[in-house]
C-alpha cells in the first residue's frame, strides 16, 4: 500500500512541476498561422502554386482520361470487365459507391477548396510598394485562382450535375452544403471567368508560360457556355459564345462592361474594382490606371494561331514538315500559338528526389511503346479510326506496330491494337526516370475555340460564317498531306454535322468526347449504337436521361445526412 | 494481492463478453419505401429500419432478381441504411431486402427477408422533335404547332455546290427524338419505320403509343417554301439564285440595260403553286398589275399555305437585284 500511496504522490508532484512551466503559454515565433500566412505575394503565390498542383496530380489526369475518352466510342479499353470499378463505370452499370465516381469528385472538390484559398484570402497581402506592378500582380494571381476553381467547377457540372457550391471561407459549422441547381453552378463558374478574362493579360510567356491568362479565361468561358446551350434552339447562350467568337478570332473589340455583363452585378463599379485588385486604396491617385466599364479588353486574335508554329512564329518541324500537327502536342509544341493552357509537368532538373511538379507516366503508359505485353488501358481500332477521319489527314496521327514513329523510332506496340500519337513521347523527350510524365497535356487549344465558334456561328443562323472558320481549322489540317478536300456548304444540320465531325477529327483522343457527345444531346445514340457492335457490349447500357449524368457519390449522401441529393436514377 | 484479484475479475469479464458474440443476433429485416409506382429512371428509396449487420437489396430487375438468386443473380450492398435506384425498363418487380447478421469469421449467419412489389410505367408519349434526316445531306426540323400539329418546310431544291438538286416531298424519312425507347409510333396505322420513305405532300396521321398503352394523336403537315417560278421585268428574265445556308432566302438577279427606269416597272411572275401569294410588306402583289420603284431596295415576302391547314404556312423571302448593263 505504501508503495501505492507513494508513486500516487510522485505522479502528482510531477505534474504540479510540469504545470508551473509556462512555455506552453509563449507565442511560437517564425510559424506560419491563418493570419500571417497569406500576407505577402509571394506567400499567395504558394498557395496559387497548391491549386495547379491538384492539375498536375495523378489522380485529376487518371480520371479525366476515364471519364472523358474511355466512357465514350473512339476507344475499346484493357480494364472492361464488371469485376472492377473501372469496368463498371465504363459500362454504365456502377453503383453509387464505385470509386473512380468517388475519385474524380474529391480531387476536383480538392482543386476547388485549394482555390478558394487563394481567393478568400488574397485581401490580406500587404504590399511594400503600393504601385502598378505589385497591385497587378496580387492581381493575376487571384485572376488565375478564379480560373482553376472555374476548371474544377466546371469539371464537376459535368459530371454531375449540379453540386455543392462551398462557401470560399469553411467554417465547422458548415460542413455540409446542399447541392445547388446546374443553372446556379454555371453561374457561379461563368462569372469567375467573366472577371478572370478583366484581371489577367493575354497570355503568359517565357518563365511564367503555363499559366493561365484571358485566353484560357475567355476559352473555357466559350466552352461553358456551350454545354448550356442545346443544338438546334436559338439561345442567348450560342449569341454571347458568337460575340465571344468574334473578339476572340475576328478582333472585334469588347470591353469590360460586355463581358463581364455588370449590369447584372449587386456590385457598385468602385467596391468591384477593389475586390479585384483592379484597384487599391493605397495606391497613389496620380498613378492610377484608370479601368471602367468601357476599358477594352486585351486583344487575343493576334496572341493565337491555327498554324502549327512556336511561340516565336518557329515551324514546328522538328520531326519533320509532315509532323508538325503532332508536333504541337510533344516539347517544340509546348505554349505554342495553338495551345492556349496546358497542365505543366517538368521533369526534376537533376532527376533525384523532389518530384513535386510532375504527374505519374500517363502518356507513356497510354502509349505503351516498347511494351508489347503492356497494360495498354485504352486503344482504338481500324473500324473506330476509319469513321472518325473519313479519309481526313489526321489519320496519320495513328499508329500501330512496327509503325515508323515522328521521331525515327520504331513503334514497338501490341500487335493489331491502334494508337494515336497525341499520347506518344518521343524517346528524346522521355522523363529520365520512369514514374515521370515528361509532356505537359493540352487543355485548351486554339483549334477549339475556331470550332466552337463555328458552331455558335451555324447556331444563330450565319452558316456561311460559320463554314469560313470551320474551313479554316480544315484547311490547316490539310497541310499535313497536302489534301485540298474542304466542307461544303449547305443547311443548318448539314453544317453541325460537319462540324461535329471536324471537332471530332480534331479534338480525337484529347480526352473529351464523352462529355461532348453528351453537351450535343446525342451520347445515348452514339454510346448504345457503339455498345451493340461490341461483344462485351460495352456502352450498350447507358441510360438516355440517367447516365448524361453520373451519381453523386454515395459517400457524401451518407455524411451529409441526405442534406446532398442523388441525381435521378441512381 | 488485491491488485492481482482485481485483475482476474477483469479478465473473467472480459472472457464472458467475448463469449457473447458466439451466438449471432437475429436479424430483422424491416424497410419504409417512399413508394411502390414509379415511372422509368424514377429515384425509389428505400430506408432499412431493421436489425442487421449487413443488409442487401435485390430490385428484382434483370440479373438482380433474389428468386434466381442460385443462378448467378445478385443484390446491392446498402449503405448506411439508405438504398436508392431507378428502373430502366417497365414491369413490376418484388423488391427483396435481405438482413444478416453474423458472428466473428462468419461462423454463424443468419438471415431474414422482407420483400415489396412495385410497378415501374413507362407512359411517355411526347414527341419533342420531328425531322427529315436526309435533306441530301442535312436533317430538317419540322415546327412545334397548336393542337399536336407539327408543320415541316422543306426547299423545293437547294445549293450544293454548283448544282441545284431537286429534293422529293414524296420520298422523305422520318426521325421522332422521343425521351422513351419503348414508346411506338405509327403512321397512318401502320409501324413507323425510320429507313422507310414518306409522302409528305399530304398529311401524315402520327399515333404515338407509350408502353403503358397510353396513345396520343399528332398531325404532320408538310409544306414547300414558296418560289418564284418565273420572274420578267420590263422584258428581261430574272435568275432565281439559291442560298447555301438558308432555304428561305433568296435573290432575283435581273439584268437591264443600262438607263432603264424602274421607278414604275411592273413585274410579271408565276409562283410555283398557285395557291402561293406574293406581297411586298402586306401588300399583296398581282402579276402584270402592281408597279413596284425598283430604286430603292425591293423585298418580296412569298407565302405557301397547306391546303389541309391555313394555319400551316411557310414564308420566304425574294429580294430583288437590278444589274444595269
Amino acid at each position: 500500500m505504501k508503495i501505492i500511496l507513494r508513486i500516487v504522490a510522485f505522479s502528482f508532484a510531477l505534474v504540479y512541476l510540469a504545470g508551473c512551466s509556462d512555455f506552453l503559454d509563449k507565442d511560437v515565433l517564425g510559424y506560419s498561422t491563418e493570419e500571417n500566412f497569406f500576407d505577402t505575394q509571394y506567400k499567395l503565390q504558394t498557395a496559387l502554386n497548391g491549386v495547379y498542383d491538384v492539375l498536375q496530380s495523378d489522380m485529376f489526369n487518371q480520371c479525366d482520361w476515364r471519364f472523358g475518352e474511355a466512357t465514350a466510342d473512339d476507344v475499346w479499353g484493357n480494364d472492361e470487365g464488371m469485376g472492377r470499378s473501372m469496368g463498371e463505370l465504363v459500362q454504365f452499370r456502377f453503383k453509387t459507391s464505385n470509386e473512380w465516381i468517388r475519385n474524380r469528385y474529391e480531387i476536383n472538390y480538392e482543386g476547388v477548396h485549394r482555390a478558394n484559398q487563394v481567393i478568400a484570402n488574397a485581401h490580406k497581402v500587404k504590399l511594400a510598394i503600393y504601385d502598378e506592378p505589385s497591385i497587378r500582380g496580387i492581381r493575376e494571381i487571384l485572376g488565375q485562382a478564379k480560373f482553376l476553381r472555374a476548371l474544377f467547377y466546371f469539371n464537376l457540372v459535368k459530371t454531375y450535375g449540379g453540386v455543392p457550391i462551398r462557401p470560399e471561407t469553411e467554417t465547422m459549422s458548415k460542413l455540409i452544403v446542399p447541392r445547388s441547381t446546374a443553372a446556379e453552378v454555371y453561374a457561379y463558374i461563368e462569372k469567375d471567368l467573366r472577371e478572370a478574362a478583366v484581371m489577367l493579360p493575354a497570355i503568359f510567356t517565357d518563365a511564367n508560360a503555363g499559366k493561365a491568362g484571358e485566353g484560357a479565361a475567355v476559352a473555357l468561358l466559350m466552352k461553358v457556355l456551350m454545354y448550356q446551350a442545346t443544338p438546334g434552339e436559338r439561345s442567348e447562350k450560342w449569341e454571347e459564345m458568337m460575340r465571344l467568337g468574334e473578339f476572340f478570332v475576328d478582333g472585334k473589340p469588347m470591353n469590360y462592361g460586355e463581358i463581364l455583363k455588370f449590369n447584372t452585378y449587386q456590385e457598385e463599379w468602385n467596391d468591384f474594382r477593389l475586390r479585384l485588385w483592379l484597384d487599391h486604396k493605397e495606391w497613389k491617385a496620380e498613378e492610377k490606371e484608370k479601368s471602367s466599364l468601357t476599358t477594352t479588353l486585351r486583344e487575343l486574335s493576334t496572341t493565337y494561331s491555327l498554324a502549327y508554329v512556336s511561340v516565336n512564329n518557329r515551324q514546328l518541324n522538328d520531326y519533320g514538315a509532315t509532323n508538325a500537327y503532332v508536333a504541337q502536342f510533344y516539347l517544340p509544341g509546348e505554349f505554342c500559338r495553338g495551345s492556349i493552357f496546358e497542365i505543366t509537368f517538368n521533369e526534376s532538373k537533376d532527376g533525384t528526389g523532389g518530384d513535386l511538379n510532375e504527374g505519374d507516366a500517363i502518356y507513356t503508359a497510354l502509349f505503351p511503346n516498347n511494351d508489347i505485353y503492356g497494360a495498354k488501358p485504352m486503344y482504338t481500332r481500324e473500324d473506330i479510326v476509319s469513321s472518325l477521319f473519313r479519309g481526313d489527314p489526321r489519320v496519320l496521327t495513328i499508329q500501330a506496330h512496327m509503325a515508323i514513329l515522328p521521331d525515327g523510332e520504331m513503334a514497338q506496340l501490341v500487335p493489331g491494337l491502334l494508337f494515336p500519337l497525341k499520347w506518344y513521347t518521343p524517346l528524346k523527350e522521355m522523363p529520365q526516370y520512369g514514374g515521370d510524365n515528361g509532356k505537359n497535356r493540352r487543355l485548351i487549344r486554339f483549334a477549339e475555340v475556331i470550332l466552337m465558334y463555328a458552331e455558335a456561328l451555324n447556331e444563330c443562323g450565319e452558316g456561311a460564317r460559320a463554314m469560313e472558320q470551320v474551313n479554316k481549322n480544315r484547311a490547316q489540317a490539310n497541310t499535313i498531306n497536302g489534301s485540298g478536300t474542304l466542307y461544303v456548304a449547305g443547311g443548318y444540320g448539314y453544317q453541325r454535322d460537319q462540324i461535329w465531325q471536324e471537332r471530332r477529327a480534331e479534338l480525337a483522343f484529347e480526352w473529351d468526347r464523352f462529355f461532348d457527345l453528351v453537351r450535343q444531346k446525342r451520347a445515348a445514340e452514339v454510346i448504345k449504337a457503339f455498345g451493340l457492335a461490341r461483344d462485351n457490349k460495352r456502352g450498350f447500357y447507358f441510360r438516355k436521361g440517367v447516365n448524361e449524368i453520373f451519381p453523386i457519390p454515395q459517400t457524401e449522401i451518407d455524411i451529409s445526412n441526405g442534406v446532398i441529393k442523388q441525381n435521378p436514377g441512381y | 494481492m488485491k491488485l492481482i484479484k482485481l485483475l482476474q475479475a477483469t479478465g473473467i469479464a472480459l472472457f464472458v463478453i467475448s463469449c457473447e458474440k458466439e451466438v449471432a443476433e437475429t436479424p430483422v429485416a424491416s424497410i419504409t419505401i417512399n413508394k411502390t409506382e414509379f415511372t422509368i429512371n424514377e429515384t425509389m428509396e428505400i430506408n432499412f429500419t431493421g436489425v442487421a449487420d449487413q443488409v442487401t437489396v435485390f430490385p428484382g430487375d434483370n440479373m438482380q432478381n433474389y428468386d434466381l438468386r442460385e443462378q448467378s443473380n445478385t443484390g446491392l450492398v446498402v449503405n448506411k441504411k439508405l438504398f436508392t435506384y431507378a428502373y430502366a425498363v417497365p414491369g413490376v418487380f418484388k423488391v427483396v431486402c435481405v438482413a444478416s447478421t453474423h458472428t466473428e469469421n462468419a461462423a454463424e449467419l443468419k438471415y431474414d427477408t422482407c420483400s415489396v412489389t412495385v410497378t415501374v410505367t413507362d407512359d411517355v408519349t411526347e414527341i419533342n422533335r420531328i425531322s427529315c434526316p436526309q435533306v441530301r445531306y442535312d436533317e430538317v426540323f419540322a415546327e412545334k404547332m397548336a393542337d399536336d400539329n407539327w408543320l415541316m418546310i422543306l426547299p423545293r431544291r437547294i445549293k450544293l455546290g454548283t448544282s441545284t438538286p431537286a429534293i422529293n416531298i414524296a420520298r422523305q424519312r422520318l426521325r421522332f427524338y422521343i425521351p422513351s425507347d419503348s414508346t411506338k409510333v405509327s403512321i397512318d396505322g401502320k409501324s413507323y419505320s425510320n429507313t422507310q420513305n414518306y409522302d409528305l405532300s399530304v398529311p401524315l396521321d402520327i399515333l404515338v403509343k407509350s408502353n403503358a398503352g397510353t396513345e396520343r394523336p399528332y398531325k404532320l403537315y408538310t409544306v414547300n417554301y414558296a418560289e418564284f417560278a418565273s420572274f420578267k421585268l420590263l422584258g428581261a428574265t430574272g435568275t432565281l439564285v439559291r442560298n447555301e445556308y438558308d432555304y428561305s432566302t433568296f435573290v432575283m438577279e435581273v439584268t437591264l440595260p443600262t438607263g432603264t427606269d424602274v421607278s414604275n416597272a411592273v413585274p410579271e411572275f408565276t409562283t410555283t403553286a398557285p395557291t402561293e401569294k406574293v406581297y411586298i410588306g402586306d401588300k399583296e402583289q398581282t402579276s402584270g398589275t402592281s408597279a413596284v420603284d425598283f430604286t430603292k431596295d425591293v423585298i418580296y415576302r412569298l407565302v405557301s399555305t397547306s391546303a389541309d391547314n391555313p394555319a400551316m404556312q411557310a414564308e420566304s423571302t425574294v429580294s430583288v437585284k437590278i444589274r444595269h448593263q
